[in-house]
């Protein structure tokens, strides 16, 4: 999932001062499940904002909901009202929901209440860690299934590099080395000659390298046809 | 529903008539909105004032109440009971406001401001009295009266004889082929694999040999004690230091050495003791006793870095010490060892003193227990947390001693951390009166102020089923997070980590919460 975490009270603060409305708009989804913009947070975000104003001697309007998934313009279309009535959004989702209202409503202020840190897996509750750059182009099946693109720190295609030792990375010590483990997850499968060819450079057209990435399914898309018909529809 | 609060103020137990102004707090009590009566009693436990109370909860047609006792631990349950039957008032209706413990106790000083504080506690309790909703909780038969016992130690077999007493089926599991004397059916070289259900209702998977078989049971006891293994330490190599249990054996066969005994906390005396093992110094010191009785010319050495013993048991130091047991304190970093010119004597630097003592010994006792290795399994099955030492836990005080933190699992002896012979004796003996008392009634009830999700709002993240300690949520066929209300506690955890608010504990919701702490900061926040 896209793993985030919310951004320190003080950069939200100085984002959305000179602004009087306030609608902080959560995320049911990805974020929700991180523990960093479901409803929880979005209302104890606004709690703590009202706190802070009320200190500090300010007066802004909030008001807060959560969406099903914000990257997806059916469901904040559902919130249009509320959007056009405040002075500013404060997104409580990844980049890609309040990019999504920034892009639908060009004329509104949208802020990011999160910083979008990876895409990862909860290891245990409380707990994230990165397993994926999205490089579109996946070679799992030939590491055991540990990306090494991901978790090792030079990406490299042929490790382990001489920093590796005892199992750990020379980056830091905290982080495991994602070369030794790879060794050790083939030596289990008895596919050690697995590492015995030499790997190529790696294409990296697919990944950002090649500018910004847009996807296209033919045949899920809708037909003009298709597409007059459901406006006729609704 | 009505919504009629009836206030009730102990003059007396609460403390309060030495530094509240009860007329006053009656008066601010009776302007809020929604008291329905207000009056402060004499002994509010007392049956002819609960008479007077239930007389003016019914003439006043009040539907809940607040009561304002002496403390909110003791009276209130018997209080509740009292209320519910003869009032007929909901038990969720009804709740405690600690003004002994929280203001007339801190602020005694300063009446003024014990007095203000109490007039908006008060105000803040009728406030959330008024937004509380009548509960109901379920009830479901208990299947079995048989209580299971874990451990045939001196814990088990007291607490199998007294359940069965009570008229309890006991089934005893004990690990090794041992002989048992003790009541109720006993299965050796068993052990507990696994547990399913709850309080009244247990599944327990057990384990002889190679055969698995099911146990049904309403109630667990868990006496697993200490491991009795012998441990490793230097003082073990060198002066062949044993385990205090062997000493206690010794003096009971009537084998005393003339040249001295020393009982040492721990066999390696350099370890950081506090964090790793517990000590059974009642037993250390009443051997110590019973040595200086029997055979006076042995001189008896207690060593220790801290020494506890609990209760009235700590009058035993002065009995040892008239006695003539001596008591030596030494700093782990200048650890008693043997004297390496003469490996008859232990050399112990006395650090309250100074002094280096040469201690001539016939026989050298450690008094630390590891815990049993076998707490690790018997956690995992019935889902009890364990200690920093590798005890099993037991609940909140409030719980009792005897309780863990699992409803119908009770614990005794020293499978929690060393007890004396005597206390495992009579912790046995209560974890049997309470089993027997819980599987008495022969119903188990559940549900009330509990957690409820609203499936809307839920997101599956998974979040609730990793915290709950009680493994009540599971996400059903739905897809959904459901709460499986025989196993919860109303602890509220879920309710306080569900990232999509989709949790809600009964009587204790957002709404109910903060316009409780608003009315107390006035106003909204």
């Amino acid at each position: 999932m896209i793993v985030a975490e919310r951004k320190p009270l003080g950069e939200i603060v100085e984002m959305i001062a000179q602004l009087h409305k306030v609608t902080v708009i959560g995320c049911r989804s990805c974020v929700a499940i991180c523990l960093a913009g479901g409803e929880k947070e979005v209302k104890m975000l606004i709690s703590a904002l009202k706190l802070k104003n009320r200190k500090e001697g300010r007066k802004q309007e909030f008001d807060g909901f959560v969406l099903e998934r914000q990257c997806e313009k059916e469901w904040v279309k559902e919130v249009d009202d509320k959007i056009l009535a405040s002075d500013v959004i404060l997104s409580m989702s990844c980049s890609l929901g309040a990019q999504t209202i920034a892009d639908m409503y060009p004329e509104k202020v949208v802020v990011p209440g999160l910083n979008t840190a990876m895409f990862g897996v909860p290891e245990e509750q409380g707990m994230w860690s990165e397993k994926c750059l999205g490089c579109g182009d996946c070679i799992i099946h030939t590491t055991g299934g540990i990306c090494p693109i991901a978790r090792c720190a030079k990406s490299m295609l042929n490790g382990p590099c001489g920093g590796s030792s005892d199992g750990h990375c020379e980056v830091n010590l905290d982080i495991e080395c994602a070369w030794y483990a790879i060794h050790e997850r083939l030596k289990l499968q008895g596919r050690l000659d697995l590492l015995e060819a030499v790997r190529p450079p790696k294409d990296w057209t697919p990944s950002h390298s090649g500018g910004r990435r847009i996807i296209v399914r033919e045949d899920a898309k809708l037909t003009q046809h298709q597409k007059r018909g459901k406006e006729a529809v609704i | 529903m009505k919504r009629r609060i009836q206030v009730v103020i102990c003059r007396v137990c609460s403390g309060a008539a030495n530094v509240l102004d009860v007329e006053k707090l009656l008066r601010v009590a009776n302007e809020a909105p929604y008291v329905g009566s207000a009056i402060a009693v004499n002994y509010a436990c007392n049956a002819k004032t609960i008479a007077q109370i239930v007389e003016e909860a019914k003439s006043r047609e009040v539907d809940r109440m607040l009561i304002i006792p002496c403390s909110k631990s003791d009276v209130s349950p018997a209080l509740f009971q009292a209320y519910k039957k003869k009032a007929k008032i909901n038990e969720f209706l009804m709740e405690t406001v600690d003004l002994v413990g929280e203001i007339v106790l801190p602020h005694r000083d300063n009446p003024a401001r014990a007095q203000a504080k109490a007039e908006s506690k008060l105000l803040a309790a009728i406030t959330r009295m008024a937004m509380l909703e009548p509960l109901q909780k379920s009830s479901e038969k208990m299947r079995t009266k048989n209580v299971v016992i874990i451990g045939a130690g001196v814990a088990g077999v007291e607490a199998a004889r007294q359940a069965t007493q009570a008229g309890m089926h006991t089934i005893l599991i004990e690990k090794s082929d041992k002989e048992v004397k003790a009541p109720g059916v006993v299965m050796p070289k068993t052990r507990l694999v696994s547990a399913k259900g709850h309080a009244g209702n247990f599944i327990l998977t057990i384990e002889a040999g190679e055969k698995r078989e099911t146990l049904e049971c309403a109630a667990v006891v868990i006496a697993s004690g200490g491991d009795w293994s012998d441990a490793k330490g230097p003082l073990v190599q060198a002066c062949g230091a044993k385990p205090l249990y062997r000493l206690v054996q010794e003096i009971g066969e009537g084998i005393i050495s003339r040249e001295g005994v020393v009982i040492v906390d721990t066999p390696d005396p350099k370890a950081d003791i506090t964090s790793a093992q517990d000590f059974a110094w009642e037993d250390a010191i009443q051997s110590a006793i019973e040595i200086r009785k029997k055979s006076p010319e042995t001189e008896v050495y207690l060593l220790f870095q801290e020494m506890r013993a609990l209760g009235l048991d700590e009058l035993s130091y002065r009995d040892a010490a008239d006695l003539g047991v001596r008591f030596v304190r030494y700093d782990k970093k200048r650890p008693p060892h043997a004297d390496p010119k003469d490996k008859s004597k232990i050399v112990v630097i006395d650090s309250v003193q100074g002094q280096t003592l040469s201690i001539p010994y016939g026989g050298v006792y450690y008094a630390s227990i590891a815990p049993n290795p076998d707490n690790v399994s018997i956690s995992e099955a019935l889902r009890i947390p364990m200690t920093e030492s590798g005890g099993l836990r037991r609940g909140s005080m409030q719980k009792g001693p005897i309780a863990t933190p699992r409803p119908g699992v009770l614990v005794c002896g020293s499978a929690q951390f060393p007890r004396s012979e005597n206390i495992s004796r009579l912790e046995g003996r209560a974890a049997g009166a309470l089993a027997a008392q819980l599987v008495s009634t022969g119903i188990v009830e559940f549900g009330g102020s509990v957690a409820e999700v609203t499936p809307d709002k839920c997101s599956a993240c998974l979040t609730c089923v990793r915290t709950c300690p009680f493994e009540a949520p599971f996400i059903g066929n739905a897809g959904k997070a459901e709460i499986q209300l025989q196993l919860c506690q109303g602890c509220g955890m879920c309710v306080g980590i569900c990232p999509s608010k989709a949790i809600e504990l009964h009587n204790y919701t957002d709404d109910q919460l903060s316009t409780e702490t608003a009315s107390y900061i006035g106003g909204d926040f």
